[in-house]
């Protein structure tokens, strides 16, 4: 497959911390990679590197097999960025946001107007183009804010937490939209803290901290590296502490926790885990509401490589 | 696409209510008060007609040129004195009764005024005396040092007092166009308009860094050059600037009733010059210094503000002070360059020091936007 991104090697350092710890990673046409870590864990920095905003201390970057530069427009012209917080004209309306930032990009007028069109139907703001953003709510402004990154449809897509702070209609309207913009054949690199979204969405995931690499991979091998088979949940009324021992004693369970009426039981292998602790309670005669088993996270994978939530 | 960017950034500029009302609105209510406060100062300027005696006795009627000039002096529309000529004893009842501010008695040795207290009006009184006194003096002089004969005398004598007359007569002509003090506030609220120009000129620059602001960032991305950006934005603000400063001349020549006197066209062009002068200035600090935004106002508000104060736009002593001692810092200042501009319109017969500081502010511009392009060449931040 084609590389579209290829970074070696970068080290980003301010005086005391370093951001980026001699990073590498490769992004291929075509596909979604989703950079995943908590805040702080240096996807910004990376993203802000590999556009030429900010300086490096070492590294070698290259879009489409050329190195970037500040000035390097050739490069840029087919470049679209979505950054965390919102980056509109608060004196222009939504089509005019929309006209101006595909305009940095695409000269012809009639081209121009077809792009900022379908842009806005891509995000849904049909109803919405002569407001201006201060009338808008926070999840349309979002909508507003990718549709300026990428209306001059970009090859290259970096988007930047797109969905901090919004509602759960618009976020799915927006990965409906991530979704669409990959189908139409965009490379896009999408960075989150919420590992919901990078299982939905993401080919590929590159789960980041402290500015290192800790793994990455698909969701499937990701997970793969967590150490549980499965997690079992059951809401209980009631249950002895002599149950719980007994519950323990399985061989092939790793933790058992106990609070507020919910059992938790952690299993480190195992196929028929669930039916098993089905009947155990049944002989048992604990009365349960509900029980539901569950694969391992990406937050159970990244727990288990530094010890932490990825929301810590 | 930089005509995409020009028109937008117009759009957004005149959009911005905060902008226009410190570009368009500020200057006009500024200028109002000017107005307000300054009418009155210059009518109280004015002085009135003086009331003065001249005791009629045998030694003032001998005195031709006195009893031609006070009687010049006290005719027409602009006269200067009312004049009793009455007894001696009448003049100084008259003065005790305040009905005179001094009375004039000729003797043989001498031209006397008599006054009860000092004032302008008796200082007046005294000073045209002495120019009286002055120019015969002159016209004696020539005299005696020529070979010319006493019949001559009378000709030159009576060429002298026409002379005079004229020379006091284009003394009014000149005092109605000189700089009033009304004026010249008029002129420092010009200057400072163009000046503060710089806070387009930094806005027109902030929206391009990428550090600056979240739009700066996806503008630093793009696929248009920092170049034409800077430029079309900042052609942009110009525009504006322009516009503003345009509605304030209008405002005062329209409304206020400003009389810019014959040189509304030299004031126009420095205007127009003034502005780009201020416009390039934000745009340099805005591009040159990496700080915060509300920092870089701060820079080119305290910038222009002592510029305009080592201008003499606060005291035209002090301007005479820096040219004196440290005249460097006047000559590169762009807020002198302007009320220097502003001022060799009436304290100079020709245009040579206008438009050396026309030139003066153009060469100021263009230094500033070629040392805000290199800045911002291949730019790229520690952090963001």
């Amino acid at each position: 497959m084609k590389k579209i991104i290829e970074v070696k090697n970068l080290t980003k350092a301010y005086k005391k911390l370093t951001a980026v710890d001699d990073l590498s990673l490769e992004v291929y046409e075509g596909e979604i990679l989703g950079l995943l870590g908590p805040n702080g864990s240096g996807k910004s920095t990376t993203i802000n590197c590999i556009l030429s905003l900010i300086s490096f201390n070492k590294g070698d970057i290259k879009i489409f097999g050329k190195t970037i530069k500040p000035d390097s427009y050739d490069i840029k012209k087919d470049i679209g960025v979505i950054f965390q917080e919102v980056a509109v004209f608060e004196e222009l309306t939504v089509y005019e946001n929309i006209d101006y930032f595909c305009g940095l990009y695409i000269k012809d007028k009639e081209k121009r107007k077809t792009y900022v069109d379908d842009a806005i139907n891509l995000v849904g703001l049909q109803e919405f183009v002569t407001f201006y953003p201060k009338q808008l709510s926070g999840g349309l402004l979002r909508r507003l804010n990718i549709a300026c990154g990428i209306a001059h449809k970009p090859k290259l897509i970096f988007l930047d937490e797109p969905t901090v702070a919004v509602d759960p209609q618009s976020r799915n309207n927006i990965l409906d939209g991530i979704k669409k913009l990959r189908d139409n054949g965009a490379t896009i690199v999408y960075t989150t803290h919420y590992m919901e979204e990078v299982e939905i969405l993401c080919d590929r995931i590159i789960i980041l901290d402290k500015g290192k690499i800790l793994a990455s991979g698909t969701s499937d091998e990701l997970k793969s590296l967590a150490n549980i088979e499965e997690k079992v949940t059951v809401e209980v009324e009631n249950l002895k502490e002599s149950t719980i021992t007994k519950i323990k004693e399985f061989k092939t369970v790793d933790e058992v926790e106990f609070t507020n009426n919910v059992l938790i039981v952690t299993y480190k292998k195992g196929k028929n885990n669930l039916v098993e602790l089905i009947d155990f309670l049944k002989d048992e005669k604990v009365v349960y509401n509900k029980i539901f088993s569950e694969r391992p996270t990406l937050n159970d994978v990244f727990l288990e490589l530094t010890g932490k939530e990825l929301r810590d | 696409m930089f005509r995409h960017n020009f028109w937008y950034s117009l759009k957004i500029l005149f959009r911005s209510r905060a902008l226009i009302f410190w570009t368009f609105a500020f200057p006009l209510i500024l200028g109002t008060f000017f107005y307000m406060a300054f009418r009155d100062i210059e009518k109280n300027e004015k002085l009135d007609v003086i009331d003065i005696a001249i005791v009629d006795n045998e030694e003032f009627k001998n005195k031709q040129d006195l009893v031609a000039t006070f009687d010049e002096l006290s005719k027409g529309n602009n006269k200067l004195f009312n004049i009793s000529y009455v007894s001696l004893e009448h003049a100084s009842t008259m003065l005790q009764n305040n009905e005179i501010s001094g009375y004039l008695l000729v003797t043989d040795s001498e031209n006397k005024i008599i006054v009860k207290e000092n004032g302008v009006k008796q200082t007046i009184f005294k000073y045209v005396l002495e120019e009286i006194d002055t120019t015969k003096k002159i016209v004696n002089d020539i005299v005696t040092n020529s070979t010319l004969e006493f019949t001559h005398y009378e000709n030159i004598y009576q060429d002298a007092i026409k002379l005079y007359n004229e020379s006091e007569a284009n003394i009014e002509d000149i005092s109605t166009t000189n700089l009033s003090y009304t004026m010249i506030e008029f002129y420092t609220l010009i200057a400072m308009t163009c000046l503060y120009g710089g806070i387009l000129g930094m806005t027109a620059i902030n929206k391009c860094l990428a550090n600056m602001s979240n739009v700066g960032k996806r503008v630093a991305v793009s696929a248009l050059s920092k170049f034409k950006i800077v430029l079309s934005s900042l052609f942009a603000s110009y525009i504006v600037q322009l516009v503003g400063l345009f509605l304030l001349l209008i405002f005062t020549i329209f409304v206020l009733k400003v009389d810019y006197g014959p040189h509304i066209f030299e004031v126009i062009l420095l205007s127009v010059a003034g502005s780009l002068a201020g416009l390039s200035l934000g745009l340099m600090l805005g591009a040159v210094f990496k700080t915060k935004e509300n920092t870089k106002i701060g820079l080119v508000l305290s910038f222009t503000m002592l510029g305009c104060f080592l201008s003499g736009m606060m005291g035209i002593t002090m301007k005479y002070m820096v040219d004196k001692n440290v005249p460097i810092v006047n000559k590169l200042n762009p807020a002198n360059m302007i009320t220097d501009g502003f001022y060799s319109l009436y304290y100079y017969d020709t245009f040579n020091r206008f438009y050396f500081n026309i030139a003066s502010l153009l060469i100021f511009a263009f230094l500033m936007i070629l040392a805000a392009f290199i800045s911002l060449r291949r730019e790229k931040y520690d952090s963001i």
